[in-house]
């Protein structure tokens, strides 16, 4: 099976950690002006070594400087249906690409294979079976997911069927060779983008509800920037010679979600699926 | 169950064999550890953990029970490959651990069930061939509370610390729960969760977390699989017990040492149980330094498993992927 571009160490995988929690900046902070948060923000990052000059993020940050994506995110739009530009159908918004370009630059023979997915979703679709979404469509689907976020460790946790990502911030590479159905992810700070690398998938889920699907070659960079303290433009980078002519882009935003008190609760598609069995054969359409 | 998690079975047990098992303390005498602080002053809690070493959780009934006459218990080929122990995995090092039971009150030792609890428990145990009465951990439902915090070989743990929060992720079927430490209310009574929802505080170094809102479709207490020298059908093992979805449980988490947080968890289910009761063992071991949570696939590679185990087709069955 061929492996990604991950940097194997044998023995270097997760390392000794007691996170510790970075804390914001202090509550008062926020009843200053505009203008003097601004030059606050502009002083911290400057005497802070290694940081840029400021950008226009002015939302909450950690002592260590980094935007605090701390809190629970949803997408919104249909990018969870179909990444490319689509038409309505019963149940299914319409929904402009986001993907730069428009389309996904696939071989012909995985355009061919695309197509054949796309024919028989309802069936083939993983997702379907209440298997593992993986990278990224577990961002677009349209359940909230929760950040918490530690100096060595940002844990993603989803609403939909618990799914769970460890972005591992501490610098330790991928490890040795497995394959995972959310692949192993390593993340850092560049400016205030977090940078997420991911590979070691397994090559057995697809991008969207419409077929659009990857190797287990898939090699993906996520890049979360926050904008303002509401929302993060999430951009994503996919590159797999098993299956695209070239690494290419998609991009949409996440928002923040605002309820007061709003936990994470279950969406246990498991249960749904055996519910499902006996209900009739073959469950739902 | 995913192939790469029988390995993970084998690194799991080698990894207990290989941590030098500190002797566990007598009940009761937690809490004399003073544990080292975060930042912010709390107890630090943070760190990979394994499940603390096997211990029976019940006193054995010695009642005589057995399945009844012509009683279809799933034996064969199929039960035994999720019931047999990994042949390649050293065996636990059972010389440490306490022979229990974990269960401290009632003085009895044993689950204190309502009389038809236990007479559904029998016919339950009687009927694992059957989907619905199958163990359902064994159709990747949720473990609920305590049995995330009982000692399985597929199950590690990892705590992650803030101002304000616990997060406990367990290896096992990639669960997790956010535990606020903020004094808010439990939610509306209508919400239901596999896990049930978690509020904490701390009491001296003693993290106290409540546990309400639970589903009604898992068995709360229970180890993974009975232990090598009992059968399936051992009714020490927790196996077979439900609840009615009043659960609510207590958990209390406190070091014994500095490797070492002794779990405790008083259960109550007024439909179900006469009493609240009570277990306490060493439940989380910290782990070697290299240890990471592995990602565990628990119904991806359950279909043909559970198709096996019952004769349905699982595997055929299909969800709206989205609304």
């Amino acid at each position: 099976m061929a492996r990604g571009t991950s940097g194997l160490t044998s023995g270097q995988a997760r390392r000794h950690a007691q996170p510790e929690r970075d804390l914001e900046l202090p509550q008062h902070a926020m009843t200053l002006t505009r203008s003097v948060k601004a030059w606050l923000a502009g002083a911290l990052l400057c005497v802070v070594p290694g940081l840029a000059h400021a950008q226009t993020y002015d939302g909450p940050r950690t002592t260590a400087g980094h935007p605090d994506l701390s809190g629970i995110w949803q997408v919104l739009g249909s990018a969870a249906w179909d990444l490319e530009a689509h038409n309505a159908q019963d149940g299914i918004p319409a929904g402009l690409s986001v993907v730069d370009g428009g389309t996904i630059p696939y071989t012909p023979a995985a355009a061919a294979r695309r197509e054949t997915n796309r024919a028989n979703r309802l069936t083939h679709d993983p997702v379907r079976k209440c298997f593992l979404p993986g990278v990224p469509r577990i961002t677009s689907l349209p359940w909230p997911f929760q950040v918490v976020q530690t100096p060595d460790l940002m844990v993603m946790s989803y609403e939909y069927a618990h799914t769970v990502r460890l972005i591992y911030t501490d610098g330790s590479p991928h490890p040795l060779p497995n394959d995972f159905w959310m692949g192993d992810s390593r993340g850092h700070w560049a400016d205030d983008t977090l940078v997420v690398d991911t590979t070691h998938f397994n090559g057995e889920t697809w991008l969207d509800a419409a077929g659009n699907f990857h190797s287990n070659e898939l090699h993906v960079v996520e890049r979360y920037t926050p904008v303002t303290e509401y929302h993060i433009d999430y951009e994503v980078t996919l590159e797999d010679p098993q299956v695209y002519t070239r690494p290419w882009t998609m991009r949409l935003p996440i928002y923040k979600r605002m309820e007061p008190g709003l936990r994470l609760l279950d969406y246990d598609c498991v249960d749904h699926l055996l519910g499902a069995l006996s209900q009739s054969e073959g469950g739902a359409q | 169950m995913n192939t790469v998690h029988v390995g993970r079975i084998a690194v799991v047990a080698m990894s207990l064999a290989a941590v030098t098992m500190t002797p566990s303390t007598a009940a009761g005498q937690g809490g004399a550890f003073e544990p080292p602080r975060t930042t912010w002053g709390d107890p630090d809690l943070s760190g990979h953990y394994l499940p603390g070493p096997y211990q029976a959780l019940e006193t054995p009934a010695n009642d005589g029970w057995a399945p009844p006459e012509g009683a279809n218990l799933g034996q064969g080929a199929a039960f035994s490959r999720f019931f047999e122990p990994d042949p390649d995995a050293p065996a636990q090092p059972r010389a440490s651990a306490p022979s229990g039971p974990m269960i401290i009150d009632p003085a009895s030792g044993r689950v204190p069930l309502q009389p038809w609890a236990t007479e559904q428990r029998n016919e339950i145990m009687a009927r694992q061939n059957q989907l619905e009465h199958l163990d359902p951990r064994v159709r990747c439902l949720p473990a609920a509370f305590p049995r995330a915090h009982l000692p399985v070989g597929y199950n590690t743990y990892q705590i992650v610390q803030g101002p304000g929060y616990v997060l406990m992720l367990y290896e096992w079927n990639h669960h997790s729960r956010y535990i606020p430490l903020d004094a808010s209310p439990h939610p509306d009574p209508a919400i239901k969760l596999g896990m049930g929802d978690s509020r904490g505080h701390w009491d001296g170094t003693t993290l106290v977390v409540d546990t309400t809102n639970f589903t009604d479709n898992t068995w709360p207490v229970g180890h993974g699989a009975p232990p090598d020298d009992a059968p399936g059908t051992a009714l020490t093992t927790g196996h077979g017990i439900f609840h009615s979805g009043q659960l609510h449980v207590v958990e209390r988490f406190t070091f014994v040492d500095a490797d070492t947080i002794q779990y405790e968890a008083t259960i109550e289910d007024p439909d179900v149980f006469t009493q609240p009761w009570t277990l306490r063992y060493n439940g989380l071991q910290r782990a070697p330094d290299d240890h990471m949570l592995f990602e565990y696939a628990c119904h991806e590679g359950n279909g043909r498993n559970l198709s096996l185990l019952t004769g349905t087709d699982v595997e055929a069955a299909r969800v709206h992927p989205i609304r």
